[in-house]
């Protein structure tokens, strides 16, 4: 019987011994890292199924825990993305700034993201997000990078406010701290503060629009190796948050006759829209692949949030889908490109080429990842967002509509930019002597590959887990058989279509076998309209690569950005004022700043 | 299980084979239009299989890879679709999605090919063949939004079925407005003038197809006419009514595409960016006005 409490003391112990150990040498601290995040996941994994897990508390004062499967669901796709990514690390070691703390924060947030999910009261829950947070907020700057640091920290924080604003709320009210108590006897217009304020942290956490921007930057710095947890695994606490206001919280609101939704959650499937618009059409322009796939990310929590501002059970069951199908192909995407930045030293699209001659297996994962980061079948993605159409379709949301088939459109435009100019095209030349990654690197990556297979074709496991996650939710389950899932207007079999294809593939195979071999040409040797090529650089085309498109948005695609540079100015500006009152050496001022607190005193006594 | 498959085989072939000689029979049309005498109605199967006996060139694995999950992913897609009320291989799973997003597999695979040759006329033509998808898809998702929850089905013999009713109109006439939209993003589809700004044999050097010969082109060229047999097909079912019987489907089918081919010849081509900004003006705008029309307030002739 594995306790949470012991889980997370044990962490907590084995990060102190993983510092130690990779001062001493790096590999062994990577290993112990490994090894310690792997039991971990087993006993999570083997218990937690379950509902098996230990939850009392001895040691840990004024922390409870308890079990549900909602945080289950979420714990452990986060554990197994940390776990996936701590192969990586003895062969990312030696690229960073303080090697000796990564292993010991890695270990330490993910003793965080633990609390977090399995915890059932609120002040718990946000002790372990700033956990998370602040060891996060060490990890990000490793990647050279501190103001990608600062301006994570800086969002977070507005989240971790509100969210805290929004507990001490519902506390007055309900009197209670328990996280479920609490939620459920809402009422009135604190039910509506707390829904909104939760929902800022959820959006400051998920990277949705307007709280987007610290999304690129973060993700885009952030150690190779760090970018898949922080895309996969840690984006997902907003979607935590999120489902804990829109699904548990009742705000007596109007409702919308005709989507029949209330406002709120109508709102919310608004901004998910924009946030869907606004990722997929950056994410088009980025240049930089991590940023394109951080842009990915917030429009895929725009599909989270609006899955679950749907209100009804195959909404969620598709976000919850989603959550588990996106955490996989976006781990397997960053991992992609993680392999290959580090032997190119760039994760410029612009700057590679032809990758997929030295580095094969990266390839076909990458591809395996976006194809369900696309969601086309046969993956795990196609079946998310089958179901969020779905439930799109069935309330007949046309502007929700727009943006959510225009962000699943879009992505097949941004997902098939790497491919082509990082991995296709021309082979440069400074990278004809690059290998492909070490095994230890290609383990986790053909993992990652086969489930992101297996969720589309065998949907059922998960399924089982995720309709007890919307029974204990209070809605109706959804139903599917071994193969089959069934909306309200269709039904879909995922493993039918995952054989339809073979089959087609082995006809296109056998046709294309019983014809006459081709003869073998490199790739300088093409049609070039008789010009003398002589540079694979120029014959390659990978810069601006959807230039027509990008020139239409060209303007309006820096809105956001000024306008959180101009609140960052005028917070400078502030805080220059601020401090020219209170740390001033000047007379004058000090004595005008005793004058006034004494007036707001003594007014203070008067009233 | 087995005998589903074959027919899900038979029905692709029969697309094939439907397709190519329509396109043919089309291509004689477009002569007589020009007041030229037009090829044969066979000629386009003479093309392919001229195409498949020759020997050819081949740039590194990617390149042939990619035709192969190209081909195939078009053949699956095309052994879903029902062609009458009564012919469907799996009956219940045609659902309308997989048409959008399988086919969406055999284009992948064939941009990977063409992005695989290191030209960069194909990686522009590539470019250019998403971004016209990205601009028809979204009013013609949009228009079959309002069909699906209309109808409360999204396999496409259940939506043919409703159609068939008594006191149903086909959706033309019932949604005139998206069929209208329908159509024009059904040029899109087919890549017809004066959407044909990703092959542009003039001016991109017929863009992904730029470095194919021998039997990958024939491949390609076969997966053409599937493609086009499951974009004009889909029309016919969404938007008038499908078919009872196959005389009926043949009739429809040719009518659709003739018309299709017909406009195409008497149009100029758009840049890219026209195009884009052509589907989100009109088209876009028509889509929501008749969803709201048809959801909202329940107009629905």
């Amino acid at each position: 019987m594995a306790s949470i409490e012991l889980l997370i003391l044990g962490l907590v112990v084995s990060s102190l011994i993983a510092y130690v150990l990779t001062r001493f040498k790096q590999v062994i601290g990577s290993i112990f890292t490994i090894f310690a995040v792997m039991f971990v996941f087993v006993s999570v994994a083997a218990f937690g199924f379950n509902m098996g897990l230990d939850t009392t508390v001895h040691y840990l004062p004024g922390i409870s825990f308890s079990q549900s499967y909602l945080g289950f669901y979420f714990a452990i796709i986060i554990i197994f993305i940390y776990l996936m990514v701590s192969f990586f690390h003895p062969h990312f070691m030696d690229k960073y700034t303080y090697k000796n703390t990564y292993n010991m924060l890695f270990l330490l947030s993910l003793a965080g993201v633990i609390g977090a999910f399995y915890t059932d009261h609120f002040l718990n829950l946000f002790l372990f997000f700033e956990l998370i947070i602040w060891t996060t907020m060490f990890l990000i700057p490793q990647g050279k990078s501190r103001e990608a640091a600062v301006t994570y920290f800086g969002f977070s924080l507005a989240g971790s406010v509100s969210l805290l604003l929004g507990i001490l709320l519902a506390f007055e009210q309900t009197g209670t701290l328990i996280i479920n108590e609490s939620l459920s006897t809402l009422s009135g217009s604190t039910g509506t503060f707390v829904f909104v304020l939760f929902l800022i942290a959820a959006f400051a956490k998920l990277g949705a629009f307007p709280l987007h921007l610290w999304l690129p930057i973060a993700h885009g710095h952030a150690p190779h190796p760090f970018s898949p947890v922080l895309s996969g695994a840690l984006v997902k606490l907003g979607a935590f948050i999120g489902i804990l206001a829109l699904v548990k919280i009742f705000p007596t609101t109007q409702v919308f006759e005709t989507v029949g939704l209330p406002v709120g959650h109508y709102v919310v499937a608004l901004i998910g829209g924009l946030s869907i618009v606004f990722g997929t059409l950056m994410a088009i322009k980025a240049d930089d692949a991590k940023e394109l796939l951080a842009y990915s990310s917030m429009s895929h929590g725009g599909y989270i949030l609006v899955a679950f501002s749907l209100f009804n059970s195959i909404a969620f069951a598709g976000g919850l889908y989603h959550i588990l199908a996106h955490a996989l192909a976006s781990a397997g995407a960053f991992m992609a490109i993680a392999a290959v930045a580090r032997v190119t030293h760039t994760t410029k699209i612009s700057e590679m080429g032809g990758m997929i001659h030295k580095m094969p297996i990266t390839y076909l994962a990458y591809l395996i990842a976006i194809i369900s980061m696309a969601g086309i079948p046969p993956m795990g993605g196609f079946i998310s967002k089958w179901l969020i159409f779905q439930a799109v379709i069935d309330q007949g949301l046309i502007f929700v509509g727009i943006a959510v088939f225009f962000g699943s459109v879009g992505s097949f435009l941004y997902v098939f930019r790497p491919l082509a100019a990082l991995f296709l095209g021309q082979e440069f030349r400074e990278y004809k002597d690059v290998k492909e990654a070490p095994l230890l690197i290609l383990i986790p990556t053909a993992i990652i590959m086969g489930l992101n297979i297996y969720t589309g074709i065998f949907p059922k496991v998960f399924f089982d887990v995720i309709n007890k996650i919307i029974l204990e939710l209070g809605f109706g389950g959804i139903t599917y058989t071994t193969f089959t899932i069934s909306g309200n207007n269709g039904t879909l079999n995922p493993g039918l279509i995952s054989l339809v294809f073979v089959v087609g593939i082995v006809i296109a195979f056998i046709i294309f076998i019983l014809l006459k071999k081709s003869r073998k040409v490199g790739l300088m040797d093409t049609y070039t309209a008789g010009n003398f090529v002589h540079d694979e650089h120029l014959f390659h085309y990978s810069t601006d690569f959807y230039a027509p498109l990008e020139r239409l948005y060209e303007k309006q695609s820096h809105y956001m950005t000024k306008f959180y540079k101009a609140l960052a100015e005028k917070v400078k500006e502030l805080g220059t004022f601020l401090k020219y009152v209170f740390m001033s050496n000047s007379l004058s001022v000090v004595i005008l700043l005793i004058m006034s607190i004494i007036i707001f005193v003594l007014w203070g006594e008067v009233l | 299980m087995i005998l589903n498959i074959l027919i899900g085989i038979l029905v692709a072939f029969f697309g094939f084979v439907l397709q190519t000689s329509i396109g043919g029979i089309n291509r004689k049309i477009v002569g007589r239009m020009q007041k030229r005498q037009g090829p044969k109605w066979y000629q386009e199967f003479l093309d392919i299989f001229k195409l498949l006996s020759k020997r050819s060139v081949s740039h590194g694995w990617i390149f042939d890879f990619g035709v192969i999950m190209a081909l195939g992913g078009i053949i699956a897609t095309a052994m879903f679709m029902p062609i009458t009320s009564n012919i469907v291989a799996f009956e219940g799973y045609d659902n309308f999605f997989i048409f959008v997003y399988l086919l969406a597999v055999g284009m992948l695979g064939m941009a990977m090919s063409a992005s695989g040759s290191g030209n960069p006329w194909a990686s522009i033509g590539v470019m250019r063949a998403l971004t016209t998808m990205l601009a028809y898809e979204v009013p013609f998702l949009i228009v079959v939004l309002t069909i699906i929850n209309l109808t409360g089905h999204s396999s496409l013999t259940e939506i043919m079925m409703y159609q068939q009713q008594s006191g149903n109109n086909i959706f033309l006439i019932a949604l005139p407005i998206g069929g209208i939209v329908g159509f024009i993003a059904l040029m899109g589809m087919l890549g017809k003038k004066p959407f044909e700004t990703y092959i542009a044999p003039a001016e991109i050097a017929s863009g992904p197809m730029v470095e194919y010969g021998g039997k990958q082109l024939g491949m390609l060229f076969i997966l053409h006419e599937i493609s086009v047999f499951i974009e004009v097909s889909l029309f016919v079912h969404l938007f008038l009514g499908g078919a009872s019987n196959i005389i009926e489907f043949l009739i429809k089918y040719f009518i659709v595409y003739t018309i299709a081919n017909l406009i195409s010849n008497v149009n100029g081509r758009f840049k890219i960016d026209q195009v884009v900004v052509f589907f989100y003006k009109w088209p876009l705008f028509m889509a929501v006005t008749q969803a709201v029309i048809a959801i909202y307030f329940g107009w629905v002739i």
